[in-house]
């Protein structure tokens, strides 16, 4: 049973690590599919997380997970080796992300209590085969020995940097009576690090190891030291002491000093297989400590590395280096507590306002300074944890757009276009729920704009275009609300297409003009069920199912989509969703006896009329003029029937509500007042009512309508 | 579960709505409440009344009397709403007055008759008649009594027309 038990343990942690790696992995390779090939540092690391996972999954008996891992990491070993010159880098980015696809998918089955069953034959004969043809194109005749680790002792070698580099051997040797000798030691690896191209120096693990402390005093502290200044200045930098006896610097070759300790003497041999593993492991404590000292463990030469270093600008080192930072602290909370901490919160929220409009404060005459001196309080800090709860919720879009950088290419590739991905503003955050609900949206609008949007390469050049064909992905937001744009630079949409199509399927209004349609209005028909103008249907779109879906899902979190095009010059489709569907700063206004919200955001004045500013349009539309301009009349009223409702201007009040660029007038009969509101979804046993968001539960236990400005407006 | 199932078999919430008697099968009940202010939602069918707050849910709330198309009833303190809960739907159904809960076993229900077309909305959410002493209550499908009718009309529609099909293919 425990044994069971422990099984499990490792399976969990298995997924989740290899997870995390196959991600990064993916990143890095889509981060640098547009360039002729892998820099020294993604094979590496793509060397190394394929060695991880091979590792990891031989322990757990994947075989086939094992063995494809097994092929992709000799490709890659054979890559940093022999540095072939002419490799097929598309090629390449495909076998990986192929790799990384089929591990991800048994590793889903394995989440899934299944077994992982997937069959790798094909993929590593495929690996198999671009090895061979690789080693062939760059006329390798030698045999690459195949298993890795059977290379007896392999740095991660520095490359040879500026010629202005040095290679020195130092030795240090301490006072017999100094204490804690290692922690000396140390500092001079400290104040060495300033200026150190690469550093190795043994016993390696200084820091942790106390015991180092005697054989320092011992044997000495060796060191191999590569860097651009002269001995002075590293005499200068490790300093004579109280401490330290005697310093020898002697300046060696290259060669010697990728030899490392081995002609010094005792230095321990670093084999690749615990050097692999110490930076993982190194990866890993990197994300917890940023500003950390070189820690204790092996240091193989090639850790310290940067490349393309200019000269005197020696301190940044490899570890410093930005994609590591994303792996901050964390721990990952189920999220069916999070939503239950966030309903309680928005019931929080609700008894709050039941205390603080409670109606027996009402009683006149009762002294309530204190009271709502402690109810401000108490408020702020309500505040306060929603912010902190919302913050909680809150995911960058990174993931989602990797994603798409990842269908770009994908969809590219198969239908032959050469089309350039650029994210724009990926670190946006918005509420998780949300991010569920656009992935898809926001799949099926990359699709089409690589499919639909992006010529072919004739075309485009047949059009006069010279630059390549682009998709541009972008998240800002801007007045609470996360604004994502697709955009391409393809053909853009065709007016007069889509018209055809659309009185073709009966959708234009009779008696109106095709010229009296604006062309937001056409392009809003592409998001009708059934509409595609593609004659084709391809893998990929043209059965016209697409559009609808991308309205619907938007609509179920409240977002809108706009379309923008321009006719030879790409279309730009920009979906504005709300940062967060659970509480909102909300208006409270009464129509007869019913009770209404809008969201505070969506208001831009109150005003209040008289009769002579209404006039009225012989079709019974009305419009009042405010400071000289006109705005079209909404009594909320009469659009939902109300049996009872203020119908004097002037007794009521005029909402300015702006939307999308948009500007109406709402008459309501009164406010009622500002407050925060839980939003709830309207049973989806009610029907659809146009206009109407969601419910919410008011301070005095009745339930309000939400007002969605944007169904009134259609 | 078992023993709860056995306890509750057979036992059905009987209510009163327009001269007759109705009964429900009682594992569909959540609960009875004393009726409450209700808000209305507009542009929805007339017997969708609106919208409840049940401590801090909030439910759809449907008059029985005006879904099976009779007069509309003055809600008064004998007004109860019997919230059940069919397939994860919470719906709320406002009765003039609830009756008991009653033992009806399974040889005492008979099929609901089909005479005509007189009375159709309302004999299409009942499957059952039960006899308990003299009386009779009509057993409903919950079922059928939440469900849009227009939809179901318009599969019906649909299913009859695939039937015609089917029979002229063959």
């Amino acid at each position: 049973m425990a044994e069971e038990f422990s099984t499990e343990g490792m399976l969990d942690m298995y997924l989740f690590e290899n997870q995390q790696l196959l991600e990064q992995l993916q990143e890095i390779v889509l981060e640098q599919k547009d360039a002729d090939c892998f820099d020294e540092d993604s094979i590496n690391e793509i060397f190394r997380t394929m060695h991880t996972i091979k590792g990891s999954s031989g322990v757990m008996m994947f075989d086939e997970i094992t063995a494809v891992s097994h092929k992709l990491e000799d490709v890659f070993y054979y890559l940093r080796e022999s540095h072939p010159k002419d490799v097929p880098h598309l090629e390449l980015v495909d076998h990986v992300l192929k790799v990384s696809d089929f591990i991800m998918n048994e590793m889903e089955k394995l989440g899934n209590g299944e077994a992982a069953d997937g069959d790798a034959g094909d993929m590593i004969n495929d690996l198999d085969k671009f090895l061979n043809s690789l080693k062939e194109s760059n006329g390798e005749k030698k045999e690459i020995k195949e298993n890795v680790h059977q290379e007896p002792k392999q740095f991660y070698i520095a490359p040879m940097a500026t010629s202005a580099s040095h290679f020195y051997k130092i030795y240090i040797t301490f006072y017999p009576e100094t204490e804690l000798a290692n922690v000396h030691a140390y500092k001079v690896i400290y104040a060495l690090k300033e200026i150190a191209e690469d550093l190795l120096y043994t016993p390696e693990d200084i820091i942790s190891d106390e015991g180092t402390a005697q054989v320092i005093l011992d044997e000495g502290f060796k060191l191999l030291l590569q860097s651009q200044s002269n001995e002075e200045e590293i005499r200068k930098l490790i300093g004579i002491g109280y401490d330290i006896k005697a310093v020898d610097v002697y300046e060696c070759t290259a060669k010697e000093f990728q030899q490392g300790f081995d002609i010094i003497g005792s230095g321990t041999k670093i084999d690749l297989e615990s050097s692999v593993e110490e930076i993982e492991a190194k990866a890993q404590e990197k994300a917890g400590q940023a500003g950390e000292e070189p820690k204790k463990k092996e240091m193989a030469p090639g850790d310290f590395v940067i490349q393309s270093k200019e000269p005197g600008k020696a301190k940044k080192l490899a570890k410093d280096k930005p994609k590591k930072q994303e792996k901050a602290a964390f721990i990952s909370v189920d999220v069916s507590k999070m939503d239950m901490l966030m309903d309680l919160i928005g019931e929080l929220v609700i008894s709050e306002s039941v205390v603080l409009q409670n109606p027996d404060l009402k009683v006149p005459g009762l002294k309530l300074d204190n009271f709502n001196k402690a109810a401000a309080q108490m408020a702020k800090i309500s505040t306060d944890l929603q912010n902190v709860i919302m913050s909680m919720r809150m995911v960058p879009l990174t993931n989602t757009f990797q994603k798409m950088n990842r269908i770009v290419f994908d969809v590219s590739r198969k239908l032959g276009k050469d089309i350039e991905f650029e994210m724009i503003g990926e670190t946006t955050e918005v509420d998780k729920n949300i991010i569920e609900h656009i992935s898809d949206p926001l799949m099926h609008l990359v699709r089409n704009a690589v499919d639909h949007g992006i010529e072919t390469k004739e075309e485009r050049e047949a059009s006069g275009k010279k630059e390549r064909g682009k998709v541009t992905l972008s998240a800002k937001t801007e007045s609470g609300k996360v604004w994502i744009g697709v955009q391409d630079n393809g053909k853009g949409l065709d007016r007069e297409k889509i018209l055809a199509k659309a009185k073709k399927q009966g959708l234009l209004e009779d008696g109106k003009p095709e010229s009296a349609y604006t062309d937001k209005e056409v392009y809003q028909f592409i998001t009708l069920p059934g509409f595609s103008t593609n004659e084709k249907v391809t893998e990929y779109s043209g059965r016209g199912v697409g559009m609808d879906v991308v309205v619907s899902n938007l609509q179920a979190v409240g977002g809108t989509l706009e379309i923008e095009s321009t006719p030879g010059q790409g279309s730009l489709m920009n979906l504005k969703i709300p940062l967060t569907l659970a509480i909102i700063d909300g208006i409270v206004m009464e129509v007869g006896t019913s009770s209404f919200v809008i969201e505070t955001g969506a208001v831009k004045e109150f005003v209040s009329v008289r009769e002579s500013m209404m006039n009225q349009k012989p079709n019974g539309d009305e419009f009042v003029m405010i400071r000289g301009e006109c705005y079209p009349v909404l009594r909320l009223g009469e659009w939902y029937h109300l049996p009872e409702y203020q119908r004097n201007v002037e007794d009521g009040m005029m909402l300015i509500l702006e939307i999308e660029g948009k500007t109406i007038c709402l008459f309501v009969d009164k406010l009622v007042g500002k407050q925060e509101i839980v939003v709830k979804p309207i049973p989806s046993y009610v029907k659809k009512v146009k206009g109407l968001s969601g419910c919410t539960q008011l301070g005095d236990g009745s339930i309000a309508l939400i007002i969605d400005p944007a169904g009134l407006i259609e | 579960m078992d023993e709860q199932r056995d306890t509750q078999k057979g036992k059905y919430v009987t209510f009163k709505s327009g001269n007759e008697y109705f009964g429900l099968k009682i594992q569909y009940v959540n609960e009875i409440i004393v009726f409450q202010e209700i808000t209305s939602i507009p542009e929805s069918e007339d017997y969708l009344k609106g919208l409840i707050n049940l401590r801090g849910k909030i439910i759809p709330v449907i008059d029985v009397r005006l879904r099976f198309k009779q007069e509309p009833f003055e809600y008064n303190d004998r007004t109860c709403i019997i919230v059940i809960n069919v397939k994860d739907t919470v719906v709320g159904l406002i009765v003039e007055k609830i009756a008991e809960v009653v033992e009806i076993q399974e040889e005492n229900i008979l099929p609901s008759p089909s005479i005509g077309h007189a009375d159709k909305t309302q004999n299409q959410y009942v499957y059952g008649i039960g006899k308990v002493g003299d009386t009779v209550k009509l057993l409903l499908d919950p079922d059928k009594l939440i469900k849009d009718e227009d939809i179901s009309v318009a599969e019906q529609a649909e299913e009859n027309k695939q039937e015609e099909e089917g029979v002229e293919e063959s």
